[in-house]
């Protein structure tokens, strides 16, 4: 906003870390070290961080080089109030194992939905079968 | 290795004979020529140089353990060695063609004895290439790359431990970029970024600039005067012999860019053209090309850390360009600047100076910004990204915000900034509290260009190309819309399609209105002579509106409520026939009104998902209150599906009673009689027929409302308050008390 006040442009968050939303559900976190007009980011010392309930681990990657277009969200982190969570970070493994076992769960849910509704005859199209009348 | 003149001197055994006959015969060519064989071979005598290698290692460590008794070091001076070497050699690769220049073989030379510096772990590997990019200083930015892959070419240094008291990013600059300073934001007299194109003064930067005198800074070249020019007055820099400061060969993309922007009369917002804080000081009396003085602006700051919002409203940024770069620059110069943003430069400034004084000391902004600086400070990695390519990316973020219709293509923005100006002027008028500043970007308005396509042609060729681009579309594929007869369709694609068409009817109507409620800002600014066409456009827009909604069928006594029903079963319908009514003549809108009536019930039942009808009962009233006493009878009797007759009591009124269950039926109902009731008490000289017509109506009322059970009422948006006086007219005490509790008229029982 120091350039120019009432648009949005990442050149006052450079060098600065943030946490980056993607698309696929994947968070990073790194310091951005550059931009270029579609928004596509040069992540340095990047991190992709895993959550899982309460409990969350951490990737390191190294350099990220992300599109644009892949871009949910992004925002910078505080450094002081970084560790100031009450999340609990555990080991790469411990977290990818959480994750699976929460994947499974929720396919595991999913499934027993879908029967349920079709023992009484509904069901549910998935969104990509959709046609739009 | 084997140098031997001739081939004669060979001491081969068997082939000597053999080959002792070939140099006979062909004495007279010289096949074993000079260049294979003679002197012009001088293969390196690789065992000779390695000799020589090993002699310096040996010599080497031994020199070195003697200074520092460090064992690590030898390691380190090796390398360092190696990568002189290295650095030697790729260095004559790369400047092949300033080989001649004696600058650079003098300093390849003297390369050796900058080495053995007591003390100084890293020179060896920074200096060496830190020289040879001061004698590069001259040299075309365009070489600078070049200078970075060779350092990037030398070898990794393993980190180091006792090095913590070295400012790390001033280790690390020297290998990538050209701007030295970075690394302590708050020293930095010079502007980050600026590639060094020439050579300048290099003393008073060293001392000024460079807390460590071990590090041989290239030398920035002081183009721009501090903005907060504590330690040398500007005159003095101006003074300086400095080219540099005019004629910057700025990068070829600007100047075009630039140029359209100045011929734009008033503010031309280019992130190139900013203020430059030099100019509002008004310190110098020379000219600064607006280009190179946006970068001072911006690097001042950015840098380091943006100052926290509640002190520093955002800047002006690249809003204002010095157009008449022959001006002299004083502060007068400034008028041409929005108010707003001179304040908020001169706030700027401001605080820059503030800064800047206060950088030692505590400063006012506390342990935060001072960690935060510090930071930056030891960041190795900062400012990747250099100025010039911020700048680059601003300008092109700069680039699509112009406009020829800034209302039309920044519609939400400009709309913000109305209302928050607005609001800081009624706040103003009530009373003088501190005002806010908001700074307006102000975007450039270019004037648009029609762009004749003309497609690619080439000199003396036949023919034209053909080559289809997005200016040039051509025809791909003959597709033909073949559309099946009634019979196939089914009954499903039958309402699927005319639901299709509806809503097709109600995008082309709603464009319609946004273009109706548009004129009055374009009446507006618009010339005299432009308005009646104005009013004309308006108003046909306006009737193809009314007819879209009630489809307009020539030769028809009446069209068919269909069409209004249908596009009044749809969300969007409603909202728009709601803003649409405003505009409509009061006859067509009391149309739409019947209409609407007549078919309640059934829109009641399509509402029930939406429960948007509600959103109709204001634009309605308002209606109403110009409705004369007979349209409001009929309305009435439409409305409660009242028989023309009042001879035969229907035996049920499903129609009431929809209607009364509905939060929009009961609320109307409910307006519609009190509007009549007003009409009846304000005008008693109106004439017996309607006043008749009215009483008889509203005897088939009160029956009605009487007789329907007091089933789940809806409850009504708002209860007009003469409604008690209204039945009292017409019923007696009794059945006015169950009116009145029926419909809960009085506001106690609620």
């Amino acid at each position: 906003m120091n350039y120019m006040p009432g648009t949005a442009s990442l050149i006052e968050d450079i060098d600065k870390k943030h946490l980056v939303l993607l698309r696929d559900g994947r968070t990073l976190i790194g310091f951005l070290r550059s931009i270029d007009q579609f928004a596509n980011l040069v992540l340095h010392q990047t991190v992709e961080r895993i959550h899982v309930g309460k409990k969350y681990g951490d990737i390191p990657r190294g350099i990220f080089v992300v599109r644009g277009e892949n871009v949910v969200l992004l925002g910078e982190i505080d450094l002081e109030k970084e560790s100031d969570t009450p999340l609990q970070q555990v080991s790469i493994e411990e977290i990818l194992e959480e994750q699976r076992v929460e994947q499974q769960t929720k396919l595991e849910n999913e499934k027993l939905k879908v029967q349920a509704l079709k023992d009484r005859g509904l069901s549910i199209p998935r969104a990509d079968t959709l046609d739009e009348y | 290795m084997f140098r031997y003149e001739s081939l004669e001197d060979c001491p081969l055994d068997e082939d000597e004979d053999a080959f002792q006959g070939l140099g006979e015969e062909d004495e007279e060519i010289d096949q074993f020529n000079d260049d294979t064989f003679g002197s012009g071979a001088v293969d390196d005598d690789w065992q000779e140089a390695h000799e020589r290698l090993a002699e310096l290692e040996e010599k080497l460590p031994a020199a070195v353990s003697e200074q520092t008794g460090n064992g690590e070091r030898d390691e380190m001076d090796l390398l360092g060695d190696h990568e002189e070497n290295l650095a030697e050699r790729l260095s004559k690769m790369v400047i092949e063609n300033d080989l001649e220049d004696p600058a650079i073989m003098r300093a390849v030379q003297t390369r050796p004895v900058l080495q053995p510096q007591p003390g100084s772990l890293n020179s060896s590997i920074w200096d060496g290439s830190e020289v040879l990019r001061r004698i590069r200083g001259p040299l075309l930015a365009q070489e600078m790359p070049t200078v970075s892959v060779l350092e990037y070419a030398l070898p990794q240094r393993p980190p180091q431990g006792p090095e913590d008291d070295r400012d790390l990013s001033e280790r690390a600059l020297p290998r990538r970029s050209t701007s030295p300073i970075i690394g302590s934001p708050p020293v930095r007299a010079v502007p980050i970024g600026t590639p060094p194109k020439q050579m300048a003064v290099p003393s008073f930067n060293q001392q000024i600039l460079c807390p460590k005198p071990v590090h041989v800074r290239p030398p920035m070249p002081p183009r721009y005067p501090a903005p907060y020019g504590e330690r040398m007055s500007p005159n003095q820099l101006c003074n300086v012999p400095n080219s540099s400061l005019l004629g910057h060969p700025f990068p070829p993309s600007v100047p075009p860019v630039l140029s359209p922007l100045q011929r734009a009369p008033g503010f031309v917002g280019s992130p190139l053209a900013a203020m430059n804080p030099k100019l509002l000081q008004g310190r110098v009396g020379q000219m600064l090309p607006p280009a190179p003085g946006f970068r001072a602006f911006f690097s001042a700051p950015p840098p380091a850390t943006p100052p926290p919002p509640q002190q520093h409203p955002p800047g002006p940024g690249p809003l204002v360009q010095n157009l008449r770069s022959q001006a002299p620059m004083f502060r007068a110069d400034t008028t041409h600047l929005h108010p707003q943003h001179r304040r908020l430069l001169h706030q700027r400034q401001q605080q820059n100076r503030n800064q800047h004084r206060n950088l030692n000391g505590a400063g006012d902004r506390g342990s935060h910004r001072s960690s935060h600086q510090d930071h930056l400070r030891k960041d190795p990695y900062a400012n990747l990204m250099l100025q010039r390519e911020k700048d680059w990316v601003a300008k092109i973020q700069m680039m699509q915000l112009q406009s020829t219709d800034p209302y039309l293509d920044d519609f939400y923005y400009q709309n913000y900034f109305q209302k928050l100006e607005k609001l800081s002027a009624a706040e103003e008028l009530q009373g003088d509290g501190p005002k806010k500043e908001r700074t307006k970007l102000i975007t450039p308005q270019v004037a648009k260009l029609e762009h004749a396509y003309k497609p690619v042609q080439f000199e003396g060729s036949l023919g034209k190309l053909t080559v289809s681009s997005v200016n040039n579309p051509r025809k791909m594929i003959d597709a033909v819309v073949t559309s099946r007869s009634e019979d196939d369709e089914t009954k499903e694609k039958q309402v699927r399609d005319k639901r299709r068409k509806t809503l097709v009817i109600i995008e082309k109507t709603y464009s319609l209105l946004l273009d109706v409620e548009d004129y009055e800002r374009r009446y507006l600014l618009s010339l005299e002579e432009e308005r009646p066409a104005l009013m004309d456009e308006r108003k046909h827009k306006i009737c193809s509106m009314y007819d879209n909604l009630r489809g307009k069928l020539p030769g028809q006594e009446r069209p068919s409520d269909d069409l209004f029903v249908q596009i009044m079963c749809i969300r969007k319908g409603k909202r728009m026939v709601a803003r649409i009514l405003p505009f409509l003549s009061t006859e067509q809108a009391a149309d739409i009104l019947m209409t609407t009536a007549r078919n309640l019930p059934f829109l009641i039942k399509k509402d029930a998902q939406d429960e948007v009808l509600p959103c109709l009962l204001s634009p309605f009233s308002l209606l109403l209150y110009h409705l004369p006493s007979v349209t409001v009878t009929s309305l009435l009797q439409q409305l409660m599906n009242l028989p023309q007759s009042a001879a035969a009591p229907a035996p049920s009124n499903p129609h009431l009673t929809a209607v009364l269950q509905n939060k929009f039926g009961l609320s109307l109902l409910l307006v519609v009689l009190s509007r009549g009731e007003d009409l009846q008490s304000s005008d008693p000289a109106t004439e017996s027929t309607e006043n008749n017509q009215w009483m008889q109506v509203m005897f088939m009322a009160t029956r009605e409302l009487l007789r329907i059970p007091q089933a789940a009422l809806a409850k009504p948006i708002s209860i007009p308050t003469n409604l008690v006086s209204l039945f009292s007219r017409y019923v007696d005490r009794q059945k006015l008390n169950l009116l009145e509790t029926k419909l809960q008229l009085v506001q106690g029982i609620r």
